[in-house]
């Protein structure tokens, strides 16, 4: 497949690239492209113009709130994953980089863009399918398809696709703040409210305007977060989406109980996945594998299921509750 | 590498050596020329309209748009084919464009020819084909009952005459499932088409069999076979896959009616439907033997989905057949095979065809049998194991070595590897730290396979080798020149060592392979070392003879170094002097020793020329909780005859083995109601570097004293005993039935 | 800032969709060559530089084939739009081998055989030199795992793992 015929624009600054998208209803940022070009040339996205982020100034890691950490938008996967404030205050969130995709697209994905990055569904990209994500109300192939690897948590009767970012969950349990700035002004996003659930319009995944650019991610300190971890289990050893990934950060107190908890999972919701139903059951309970399974149950107990993909939720569970207790060990 | 017998004094170069490839220091600098890299002046781009249902009838196909857009030189459909409408290896059936209808998703229904890929493309999406949408048939047994046969192969043995009452003490009946695999070669389907002035075409094409792609080629356009002249472009990758046509005839077309010259490249996606498959099959087994484990009979009905047209699945079902009750004597055996046509895309030749299927099924079965009477596998399987003498279920005589035995006990006596260490990448899930040991259960498991050599059935199989011995530049050299395909396993290299051996030449050249020359087969079957490799070998022989003579006392004399030697060493003549501006050349058409056809009643038949054997240990550790698994090692031993290139005969070994290990655990092409849902690497997924465990190799060489050299094919075994090997490693470690690949984490750990 | 296809491009900064004038700079050479913006940088060099050394296996980030370095960096060339290269130095593997002598990794990769069909081993060179730069070849798992990406179905990977790590151990040892 070849893409459509697009205009082409460079942006020298971040008004300039605002303002370029903003005034073009058919426009589009481009960044790592490792979404975008593909997707362009699947004839899924069709935008008429492509604005090139790529030279903003945007690829800075600083320091911000005694000890947190602002990304730039246009910070490359890899280099994030290997700063050495990110390695040491979230390593969970350095090793969920690492571990997504390949090093040669971790060099050209930005963290802006890994934001935004599409669904894996092949119904969604294949062009053809009924798809609400692509084609809002055609309906949704996936749900009586091939949906072995699709979402059993946040689905709705519109879409039960899949997140597929690996970083993005870190950044849920982190609670980071999504930075922009829009024809509008500036704005600042809490990242659990940028990912927006399919419910009845599965084609709106973030709340940005047309023409607002995410410029930068921050990281809160976390003291916790220092001893983050983030597991993957794929079908793959590498270069492959995960079937389910698990962030965690935890302390435990000297009495052995939960004192402070971030969950979050990826490969089984319809965005990163925080597991406040599985914190808030642990927190201030004994860190016992029987409340780790407990508080897994919770997580899942409104999972929906198919056939294929149902067990997902054992699998999840099963994650949750052997990363709780390796953390606790 | 070990090796049981003493190889014969060495020629620098020369066979038995680890000669580097000619082609090695193009590829490795990016300048050796596939078949996508090709270009000329004025050449167009082809592109290809193809039918998004599986079966419809044809209504009308409008192509106005299409023609209307500047750029666009020549839209063609099936009326526009001047010669045979339908193709075929064997069974010519598979329309060049559809015709009145089509059977399959992604068949073709029309091509374009433009002067930019892109607006090929768009003039291919104007073109409006009006579909009457039917039901697919798409299971396999449903087109058994319709009477879809593509072939029937039964095998029937009987110990004892009329016997056909099968009783054992010991009884083990299993059903299993073999997904579809894909060859995935990384460089998709493409060629140049250029067109003559005789009225006839060049094309520059990757492909497996040059001569078989001519005579298809040329029956479609109409031309006779001498006006279709074929050249070999670089080719990345064939495994099979590259048998049957894909773009040949189509890009020809367009090269014929424009004038100019066509270039066809598929994307990855259209190669998914660009090639056939490996046939998905439905294995059910029944094996009874005595209590101390020794086989009495084998009961087994075997499916394979052909797909929507014939291609190889003839052939394929005979394999699946003839081998399926593995390296082993059994006294009774009632072997019924059967290929179908549905409308899931056509499969055909994938490295292993028909062996991998039935091998995953007996393998399965000896290790089950094995557990029913108390015995170790490879013990079970040591007590049944084939030898030399033994006789097939076909009623052929195994009359070279077939050491079943040794090579299973040279798996079995490797030492196992260590236990993980702490180090997180060891275990399964690897870097991803799914486990530091959790759950992780290590498993052992063994399979051996047999396979069959060069073309088998009577069909007449050979290959043609020119070779020239010349002075070139004030030294000898010797020009190779054969149709044999070059697709990565390094038969240019092997030709070349072949030359230098007869001739005692060092500087030896490989033409580029062409249609100019005889055929030299397909590179499949494992055949190409053996056939063209006996084929050159000859050609040399008979250039030596020629060379000699006009010495005389040519049985006593021997070419060494450029020289012509006497028995005692001393030098007679040097070739330089000897040649003087002579040129001398030989071309020989070689064949092996004759097969012969299958009864189609009882199967019985002296059918293959050459039985090849591979075993495997594989081991394990299995995230038994949450179902991934890490091949910790696997061993391979295979008799190869004689290593011609012991490198390249590793390689071969180890790159078969790791598509079997893909096809265990990863690789299948999902088919939902005749569509492909998985035509991306995002989706259908390939080993990685990372999922290559340490391979240990055992080479035996026990020369087959009807081969050259004594070889024996390589490519193929190595990639039939792996899957059933790694599944019965995860089988050892979880205690699952696991009776269908790819095994998937939920098969292991719900 | 106005948006309009009629204003000319040196005022808006718009280019395309039809060709407009490209420089690219690549091998340390520079080249002027006109393309539509949604040319890929793969796509350029082989059909428009007659660089077809990079290979496309997938086109869509799956398999590596199309490695190229970008800055010295490894990108893959089939999701990088040649505009965004402009004033980027690219390297690919027509570049690796200096005054005719082979790179010691392209010379690796022929001593152990790394390759069958070849048709990856453009990607993985251009992968391979561009890891023990990187500095993350210490262990046959950091090799494979910073290997991942780079797809090969002959499965030569054993062998890969080989030439790689003698490469390593003689730049280790100077």
């Amino acid at each position: 497949m070849t893409m459509r015929p697009i205009t082409f624009f460079r942006a020298g600054s971040i008004d300039e690239a605002v303002a370029a998208v903003s005034s073009h209803p058919d426009s589009a940022f481009l960044a790592g492209g490792t979404t975008e070009i593909d997707l362009l040339r699947l004839n899924v996205v069709q935008p008429t113009l492509l604005v090139d982020v790529n030279d903003l100034p945007l690829t800075y890691l600083e320091d911000v709130d005694d000890g947190g950490v602002r990304i730039g938008a246009m910070a490359r996967m890899s280099d994030v994953a290997r700063a050495p404030r990110i390695v040491e205050r979230y390593p969970g969130m350095s090793q969920a980089l690492l571990l997504g995709a390949s090093e040669q697209l971790r060099n050209m994905a930005s963290m802006g863009g890994n934001m935004c990055q599409r669904t894996r569904c092949s119904y969604f990209r294949d062009g053809q399918s009924p798809c609400n994500k692509r084609e809002p109300g055609s309906g949704c192939s996936a749900l009586t398809g091939i949906n072995r690897g699709h979402a059993v948590l946040g689905t709705s009767e519109q879409c039960i696709a899949t997140h597929p970012s690996d970083v993005a969950v870190a950044l849920v349990a982190l609670d980071a703040m999504i930075r922009t700035i829009g024809p509008d002004g500036t704005n600042a996003i809490p990242i659990e409210r940028f990912f927006l659930r399919p419910a009845d319009t599965p084609s709106i995944e973030h709340p940005l305007a047309h023409g607002e650019l995410i410029v930068a991610i921050d990281v809160p300190a976390l003291p916790v977060a220092r001893t983050s971890r983030y597991v993957k289990h794929r079908d793959r050893a590498s270069y492959e989406f995960a079937l389910v990934s698990v962030f965690s950060a935890m302390r435990v107190d000297d009495a052995g109980n939960v004192a402070e908890l971030r969950l979050a999972l990826g490969g089984v919701g319809t965005v990163p996945w925080r597991a406040h139903r599985a914190e808030e059951a642990l927190i201030g309970r004994p860190a016992t594998p029987e409340n780790f399974a407990a508080a897994a149950d919770a997580e899942f107990a409104d999972a929906r299921t198919t056939p294929m993909n149902e067990f997902m939720v054992t699998f999840a569970k099963r994650a949750i509750v052997r990363e709780l207790s390796e953390v606790t060990s | 590498m070990t090796v049981s017998t003493v190889a014969p004094a060495t020629v620098e170069g020369g066979v038995g050596t680890s000669a580097r490839r000619p082609d090695g220091i193009l590829k490795v600098a990016g300048e050796f020329a596939y078949s996508s890299d090709l270009w000329a002046d004025e050449m167009l781009w082809g592109a290809t309209v193809r039918s998004p249902h599986p079966s419809a009838e044809i209504r009308a196909i409008d192509i106005t748009a299409a023609v209307a857009l500047p750029g666009v030189y020549a839209v063609l459909t099936a009326a526009d084919v001047p010669g045979a409408r339908h193709y075929g290896l064997e069974v010519v059936d598979q329309p060049v464009l559809a015709i009145d209808e089509v059977r399959y998703e992604g068949e073709p229904v029309a091509i374009v020819a433009a002067d930019h890929p892109e607006t090929a493309r768009r003039a291919a999406a104007r073109i409006t084909v009006e579909y009457a949408v039917r039901a697919p048939v798409t299971d396999p047994e449903d087109a058994l009952s319709r009477g879809d046969l593509v072939r029937h192969v039964p095998v029937r043995r009987f110990a004892s005459a009329g016997g056909t009452a099968l009783t054992a003490d010991v009884v083990v009946t299993g059903t299993y499932e073999v997904g579809m695999q894909d060859q995935a070669f990384l460089g998709p389907e493409s060629g140049l088409a250029v067109p003559a002035e005789d009225g006839g075409i060049d094309l520059f094409v990757a492909t497996q069999w040059l001569h078989v792609d001519q005579k298809q080629v040329a029956a479609c356009l109409g031309l006779p076979a001498e006006k279709v002249r074929l050249s070999l472009a670089g080719v990345g990758g064939a495994f099979g896959a590259r048998e049957d046509l894909s773009m040949q005839v189509h890009a020809s077309l367009l090269a014929l009616h424009t004038g100019k010259p066509v270039k066809m490249v598929y994307g990855r996606e259209e190669s998914f439907f660009g090639h056939v498959h490996r046939h998905p099959a439905r294995l059910s087994y029944e094996h009874g033997a005595t209590r101390d484990g020794k086989l009495l009979y084998v009961k087994a009905r075997i499916v394979l989905d052909g797909g929507a047209y014939t291609s190889s699945t003839p052939a394929v079902v005979a394999n699946a057949a003839t081998l399926g009750v593995g390296p082993y004597d059994v006294p009774t055996v009632v072997v019924e095979a059967y290929g179908v046509y549905t409308n899931n895309p056509p499969c055909g030749a994938m490295r292993g065809f028909g062996a991998v299927q039935a091998c995953f099924a007996y393998e399965s079965q000896m290790d089950k049998l094995a557990a029913e009477v108390g015995l170790d596998p490879v013990e079970l399987r040591r007590r049944n194991a084939m030898t030399t003498g033994s006789v097939m279920p076909t009623g052929q005589l195994v009359h070279g070595p077939a050491p079943v035995a040794d090579l299973l006990a040279l798996v079995r006596d490797r030492p196992l590897p260590p236990a993980a260490t702490g180090d997180p990448r060891e275990r399964p899930g690897g870097v991803a730290n799914t486990t530091r040991g959790e759950g992780v259960v290590r498993g052992v498991g063994y399979a051996i396979g047999i396979k069959n050599v060069c073309f088998s059935e009577g069909f007449d199989d050979f290959a043609t080798a020119r070779v020239r011995l010349s002075v070139v530049g004030g030294e000898p050299a010797v020009l190779v020149h054969t149709a044999a395909a070059e697709v990565g396993q390094g038969l240019v290299t092997v030709q070349a060592q072949i030359a230098r051996t007869e001739l005692g030449v060092t500087k030896v050249t490989v033409a580029t392979a062409d249609t100019s020359v005889g055929s030299a087969g397909s590179s499949s079957a494992s055949r190409q070392t053996y056939m063209t490799g006996g084929a050159v070998r000859a050609a040399c022989q008979a250039v030596k003879a020629t060379v000699l003579a006009r010495v005389g006392r040519a049985g006593e004399l021997a070419l060494v170094d450029g020289k012509v030697v006497a028995s005692d060493g001393a030098v007679v003549a040097s070739l330089v002097d000897l040649l003087g501006n002579d040129v001398v050349e030989e071309t020989v058409e070689w064949r092996h020793k004759p097969t012969r056809p299958l009864d189609p009643v009882t199967g019985q038949g002296d059918a293959h020329v050459q039985y090849a054997f591979a075993a495997h240990r594989a081991v394990v550790d299995v995230d038994t909780e949450l179902g991934l698994v890490r091949v910790v090692e696997i061993a391979t031993a295979q008799d190869v005859g004689k290593a011609v290139n012991p490198q390249a005969v590793v390689g071969q070994i180890q790159g078969g083995t790791a598509q079997g290990l893909g096809l265990a655990v990863m690789e299948e092409v999902q088919v939902v109601d005749g569509v492909i849902r998985n035509p991306s690497f995002t989706d259908y997924l390939i080993p990685t570097i990372l999922d290559m465990p340490p391979m240990a190799v055992d080479v035996l060489e026990m020369g087959d004293p009807d081969a050259p050299y004594g070889l024996r094919g390589v490519g193929e075994p190595p990639t039939i005993s792996s899957t059933p090997a790694v599944v019965a490693a995860i089988r050892a470690a979880t205690g699952r039935p696991l009776t269908r690949v790819p095994v998937r984490p939920e098969h292991i750990a719900l | 800032m106005a948006i309009n296809q009629s204003t000319a491009p040196a005022e808006t900064g718009l280019r395309g969709p039809r060709g407009e004038p490209v420089t690219l700079d690549v091998n340390g050479a520079t080249y002027a060559i006109e393309l539509e913006p949604r040319v890929s940088l793969l796509d350029a060099l082989r059909d428009h530089l007659d660089m077809t050394g990079t290979k496309k296996g997938c086109d869509q980030g799956t398999c590596g084939a199309c490695t190229v370095w970008m800055d010295g960096r490894r990108v893959l060339s089939c999701l990088t739009l040649a505009y965004s290269c402009e004033g980027h130095q690219i390297a690919t593997i027509e570049g690796i081998a200096q005054d005719g002598e082979l790179h010691p990794m392209q010379q690796a990769f022929i001593d152990h055989d790394a390759f069958q069909c070849g048709y990856c081993t453009p990607g993985q060179i251009m992968s391979a030199i561009a890891l023990l730069r990187e500095g993350n070849a210490t262990t046959d798992a950091d090799i494979a795992e910073h290997m991942s990406g780079n797809i090969c179905r002959c499965q030569a990977y054993p062998n890969i793992h080989a030439a790689i790590r003698e490469v390593r151990d003689a730049d280790d040892g100077g």
